[in-house]
């Protein structure tokens, strides 16, 4: 067992880690810190930097934007719709008009209000799916990579295999053999087999960060290991574990869409995937109702674009390098004029 | 050497674990296959013929001899009798729709990962301009577009309306496997959609992968002396840079195959390809337990498989991995 978890944690993933570690430039918050950069006069000062740096950041703003209006619809407009989505509304494939604002699907239920409806499962499930996964990710990278030795080998074997186990094909074993698979049993589900990425990069973290001087000095200080781990290590995690937070709930609202399309997920149940499974099970496309396809679709794919552009953000504020260069004009100026290579950018 | 043995060893580890997650699934699960099989009769069978499906599920004897013989059944590729396609076993059913499935995520993956990659470069040498602010981000956002509904319009588009191309199946029904021109092609000529299908959903994680690992290239010593000797732009860019850069690309591709073999179900289902996506669903419907388990037994297997060679191919490209 022991030789096989050595195996696991030399692999090459982890020495491209340690290669990108070693060559981490400080990050953007770090420079302002150190440097101590006034920062523009405004509203954006009175936050604290990590905040600040994502909150003026372009398409992580937008991103966020996006997500809020999608999370205030599905909470929001299914008050103002006189429908119940599971019942009938109206007669088969009414288009879009004046009574159902979507149109109705083939069953005559009101398209409006099971996007909305379906809204409120598809994003519990993906958010509820996203956070699990990112969190027992946190737990175990951060315990890997701060008690080292042999915790550090048996876990990072796990974390490896739950890697290379292809995640869909293992879901549909399980969610066949429970009778019908509700939100809550793929949510679940997602979740126990989705926490492979942010395990790894968090541990990786956490090795570079155990051996930096304020850890060794809480440490020395005869600080307790838990505290340590809560006080110290956890707030530098932060963006890392938004950044598995946001992957996380984007593969689990696609991997619920996928899994009720093909018809594992339980049919009665309303979430964008099962609209997409009952609209091309009733032909939706074929006799021309659009309407019926559309909405669910369009919800997914704005959902995913805007917590894609928040990826985008979390990502340059981890590694700055990645910005385009324009954004950091300021910083290098100010290097400059003090003599200091602006190379890091 | 070295560094491949213990690869395989892990590999080994992995599978076994898969087996070992096979075998306990269903057996921790409310009412294992043969029980729910045993209940849909309405107690309409006598002490025998319980017997009888209980052993052709295994599940008599102790826990422990019932996981001996599992893992003797895998070994032999012995995964039972379909339910589905009776009397077919099986292994030939997973075997002919891998096949199928092979063919359409092995078009699609390798031109993701050419164009994601060449994308890639050309967004990270050029970074911040026109290109790389424009296209990076909508080419990620397409990687969020879940393959269902990619698949749906594409099938809507050119199958329905236009109907440039097929409405489904994997070869024209008039024809016979053969290594001919004409069957090739028209095998092509089918995978067409489905192909584009999974291609639209996948080169965008390429080319953000890509790009970051160059970016983050770009400010080395390496690179930095490249061009201070006077290289061509090109030359730096692809045999300094790029040559570089790929390594994890590789890496990250054998752990996308079983994402992308995921991606193929639902694509599957949509252009009723005969891949293994499509019989998995059939599966699902007629509650096929036996297929089920296997298809997720040979998924595993090729992820492995992939993962392997792009440990070989790791050790080609990159000569410290020889020495160490």
């Amino acid at each position: 067992m022991a030789d096989i978890t050595q195996t696991a944690s030399s692999s090459l993933l982890d020495r491209l880690d340690d290669a990108a570690l070693a060559s981490a430039a400080p990050s953007q918050i770090e420079l302002i810190r150190e440097l101590r950069i006034k920062q523009k006069p405004g509203w954006t000062s009175r936050l604290s930097p990590s905040v600040a740096a994502f909150v003026t950041n372009k398409k992580g703003m937008i991103g966020v934007i996006i997500l809020l209006a999608m999370i205030l619809f599905s909470i929001l407009a299914p008050m103002f719709s006189e429908y119940n989505p599971h019942r009938r509304a109206g007669k088969p494939h009414v288009a879009p008009g004046y009574e159902h604002v979507l149109g109705t699907t083939r069953m005559g239920k009101d398209v409006y209000t099971q996007v909305a409806y379906g809204g409120r499962i598809s994003l519990a499930v993906g958010f509820g799916a996203g956070i699990a996964a990112a969190v027992i990710g946190l737990a175990i990278g951060i315990s890997a990579g701060y008690f080292g030795g042999r915790v550090d080998d048996i876990l990072t074997f796990f974390v490896n295999v739950v890697l290379v186990l292809p995640g869909l094909p293992l879901i549909i074993v399980i969610a066949s053999l429970v009778d019908s698979a509700g939100p809550l049993v793929i949510g679940i589900v997602l979740a126990l087999t989705g926490w492979g990425w942010p395990a790894r990069t968090i541990r990786t973290q956490t090795l570079s960060l155990r051996t930096r001087e304020f850890v060794l000095s809480a440490e020395l200080m005869g600080e307790k290991k838990w505290r340590i781990i809560f006080k110290e290590i956890f707030p530098n995690m932060l963006s890392f574990f938004m950044g598995g937070l946001v992957l996380g709930t984007i593969s689990a609202i696609l991997a619920e869409a996928a899994l009720s399309f093909i018809g594992l997920g339980d049919p009665n149940a309303v979430t964008w995937g099962t609209m997409l499974y009952w609209a091309q099970n009733n032909m939706a496309l074929q006799t021309g109702a659009w309407w019926e396809i559309w909405p669910p679709a369009v919800a997914i794919m704005l959902t995913g674009a805007a917590l894609v552009m928040i990826n985008f953000a979390v990502d340059e504020i981890t590694n700055p390098q990645l910005k385009a260069s324009r954004g950091i004009g300021g910083i290098k100026r100010f290097l400059r004029s003090r003599g200091r290579s602006a190379d890091v950018f | 050497m070295l560094y491949i043995l213990r690869r395989v060893a892990f590999y080994l580890a992995a599978f076994f674990v898969a087996v070992t997650l096979n075998f306990f699934i269903p057996r921790i699960m409310p009412g294992d296959p043969s029980a729910r099989i045993i209940a849909s009769f309405q107690g309409r069978l006598n002490e025998a013929q319980i017997e009888a499906i209980r052993a052709s599920y295994g599940t008599t004897g102790s826990m422990w001899e019932q996981y001996l013989s599992y893992v003797g059944q895998v070994m032999r590729m012995d995964f039972g009798i379909s339910t589905v396609q009776f009397p077919e076993p099986t292994s030939s059913l997973l075997f002919y729709g891998a096949t199928w499935t092979l063919v359409l995520v092995g078009i699609a993956i390798t031109f993701a990962f050419l164009i994601g990659t060449m994308m890639g470069i050309h967004a990270a040498w050029n970074r911040g301009g026109f290109f790389d602010s424009v296209f990076t981000p909508i080419n990620v956002m397409l990687n969020a577009f879940t393959p269902a509904v990619v698949a749906l319009l594409l099938f809507y588009a050119f199958s329905l309306q236009l109907q440039w191309f097929p409405l489904g199946r994997a070869h024209s029904t008039g024809l016979s496997p053969n290594w001919s021109f004409e069957f090739i092609g028209n095998v092509l000529y089918h995978a067409t959609l489905p192909v584009l299908s999974i291609l639209i959903v996948s080169f965008g994680g390429w080319h953000l992968g890509m790009r970051n690992v160059m970016i983050n290239l770009l400010n080395e010593d390496f690179v930095i002396l490249a061009r201070a000797k006077g290289l061509s732009d090109r030359r730096v860019r692809y045999r300094y840079v790029a040559r570089n850069a790929i390594l994890p690309q590789i890496t990250s591709l054998a752990l996308s195959v079983g994402f992308l073999l995921g991606g193929a179900l639902v694509t599957e289902q949509v252009f009723n390809y005969p891949g293994l996506g499509k019989f998995t669903v059939t599966a699902i419907e007629s509650r096929d337990y036996s297929f089920i388990q296997a298809q997720l037994l040979l998924l595993t297997m090729s992820v492995l498989v992939a993962n392997f060679l792009s440990d070989i191919a790791n050790v080609v490209l990159d000569p410290r991995l020889r020495k160490g």
